[in-house]
């Protein structure tokens, strides 16, 4: 089944196009990933995808609805979930508040409900903070469920944002340079962790990343952007001996 | 001492109607920061509702208080709508929410002054007026009613916004709206929804207000107060609002008491700015926002 499909999207921003005619299907269970210089247009299509930006022209399917143009909360609401390229968590917020604002619509009781100590309400609310602690349980931070997010380091505060985004029960969970700021050893770690979470949530994965070892150690298919045109797609295989990515991102032969 | 205890309980009383319009305040501008200056018409008009109910709707005294709530919860809801939406849509600068609110507070003012008139009313005798004693203390039961309904009202208030998964949203929301909407939370509900909690318990301070002392279209100038308290307890904070309003009761009762009642808004606020110059972030305010 068909997750996404992006119909010759564009985005223009004044006389700048950011994402020129850009086409993708993405594939139930998929992991995908889009690589390509810096201002080539892939967080654009991010926030194309998600509703922050409209697309100029072109459309945008999601298992088989069209969702172009809706809001970006109705798009979250049908499955869709992201991080960000530089972390954006509710700082001053505790680790399992980040969380838990993510379980938000996995509980139903209403907003009266929500001013009157009602047993549905306590239940409903034991139950958002034990999959809440679940979640952080698999990231690693159940111990750290009541700090403040902004006083945890760096490696940790991406993985709250995942344990986010996967609070949202995703579809499809996109995620944007995860391993930005990481040394090699976490970035391996990070690696194992996009394949366990890919595996047991059975999720579509879409991801931005310069780190070319887990883009190619990952991905089953890649799209090689350049200028916010389509430069090259196919497997890592095919994208590392494509002449034209070889040229314009990747050098001459040698790993960047 | 009696006379000191004396005037920490009637300081708590009144700074109690007080918090109730704070925590509106403080709620408004945690999520969209800017001080909501047609509150006080808000609050206004919700001592009118609970005159409307009792005195020509024959309503029983629980009905008229669930009429003001409600019908202020609402009138804040639509003022927001009408006068907020739109410029927010438009992402115009905080500035012309501001202008916009002084605009709907007079507009409220005048409209209750054509359509109602302009003279002081005063609540039916609902509630009892006399003094209960405890060892040497005289204790208004008036007094110990608006106080219990209001810390309920509070509490309720309180719990919801820092206890449940719809407080969880509201503060999500007030942190970086762009970022909770994300998490497929609609920003045009959570205000609403602020906005209504705003509204209601200003009704309800309105309609306490209004059967403590009187009724009148100018009577919103009085929220200038509650505006205060909010800003010494730390603009955005709910406990900050409440404790900024209790102080500013309390040393209102007791400049009245100890130096004289025509210098108590002199001393009060003299007080207030006082602790806003040694903190300026209020009480319970953080100093710096840190950028996300």
């Amino acid at each position: 089944m068909t997750v996404l499909e992006l119909d010759a999207v564009s985005k223009r921003f004044g006389g700048v196009v950011a994402v020129d005619g850009f086409s993708h299907r993405l594939e139930e269970g998929g992991l995908y990933a889009v690589i390509g210089p810096n201002g080539a247009g892939k967080t654009t299509i991010f926030n194309l995808i998600t509703g922050i930006y409209q697309p100029t022209s072109g459309s945008i399917r999601f298992r088989g609805e069209d969702i172009t143009g809706l809001p970006p909360f109705k798009i979250a609401q049908k499955g869709i979930a992201r991080t960000f390229q530089n972390i954006r968590l509710f700082s001053h917020s505790s680790v399992l508040d980040n969380v838990r604002t993510a379980c938000f619509r996995s509980s139903s009781y209403s907003i009266l409900e929500g001013l009157f100590p009602t047993p549905r309400r306590f239940r409903e609310e034991r139950m958002l903070r034990e999959k809440t602690l679940n979640l952080l349980e698999m990231v690693s931070l159940a111990d750290r469920a009541e700090e403040k997010a902004r006083n945890l380091p760096y490696g940790y505060q991406r993985r709250i944002e995942i344990a986010r985004a996967l609070a949202q029960e995703p579809k499809l969970l996109l995620l944007d340079e995860p391993a930005a700021g990481m040394n090699p050893d976490e970035t391996r770690q990070l690696m194992d962790f996009i394949e366990h979470i890919h595996k047991t949530f059975k999720l579509t994965i879409l991801l931005i990343e310069h780190h070319m070892e887990l883009v190619m150690g990952l991905s089953q298919h890649i799209v090689v952007l350049d200028f916010g045109k389509t430069l090259a797609s196919g497997t890592a295989e095919e994208i590392q001996s494509n002449p034209a990515v070889i040229e314009a991102y990747l050098g001459s032969g040698e790993e960047v | 001492m009696n006379m000191v205890l004396q005037q920490i309980i009637n300081g708590i009383s009144i700074g109690a109607v007080y918090a109730l319009i704070s925590v509106g305040y403080s709620l408004v501008y945690s999520i969209l920061k800017f001080s909501n200056f047609a509150h006080g018409g808000v609050m206004m008009l919700g001592s009118y509702f609970g005159l409307l109910g009792l005195q020509y709707l024959g309503l029983p005294f629980p009905l008229a208080m669930a009429l003001a709530i409600v019908g202020s919860g609402l009138l804040a809801v639509l003022n927001e709508r009408v006068a907020y939406r739109p410029i927010r849509n438009r992402n115009s600068p905080l500035l012309y929410l501001l202008i916009s609110s002084l605009g709907v507070s007079i507009f409220f003012e005048n409209f209750t002054i054509v359509t109602i008139g302009p003279n002081f009313r005063t609540y039916p005798p609902v509630l009892p007026t006399d003094s209960l004693m405890f060892g040497g203390l005289s204790v208004g039961r008036l007094d110990i009613i608006i106080f219990v309904m209001a810390a309920v009202t509070l509490s309720l208030l309180t719990w919801l916004v820092y206890g449940t998964k719809i407080g969880n949203a509201i503060r999500a929301t007030s942190y970086n709206m762009r970022v909770s909407r994300l998490m497929g939370i609609n920003p045009d509900m959570i205000v609403a929804l602020v906005f209504f909690l705003a509204g209601a318990s200003a009704g309800l301070g309105g309609v306490l207000f209004g059967i403590k002392y009187t009724v009148w279209p100018q009577m919103g100038i009085l929220t200038l107060k509650a505006f205060i308290a909010a800003v010494v307890g730390g603009l955005g904070s709910l406990p900050g609002a409440v404790v900024g309003a209790l102080l500013l009761g309390t040393a209102e009762t007791f400049a009245a008491a100890f130096v004289s009642s025509a210098f108590r808004d002199l001393f009060s606020f003299a007080l207030m700015i006082l602790i806003i110059l040694v903190r300026p972030a209020g009480l319970f305010g953080k100093i710096t926002e840190e950028k996300a």
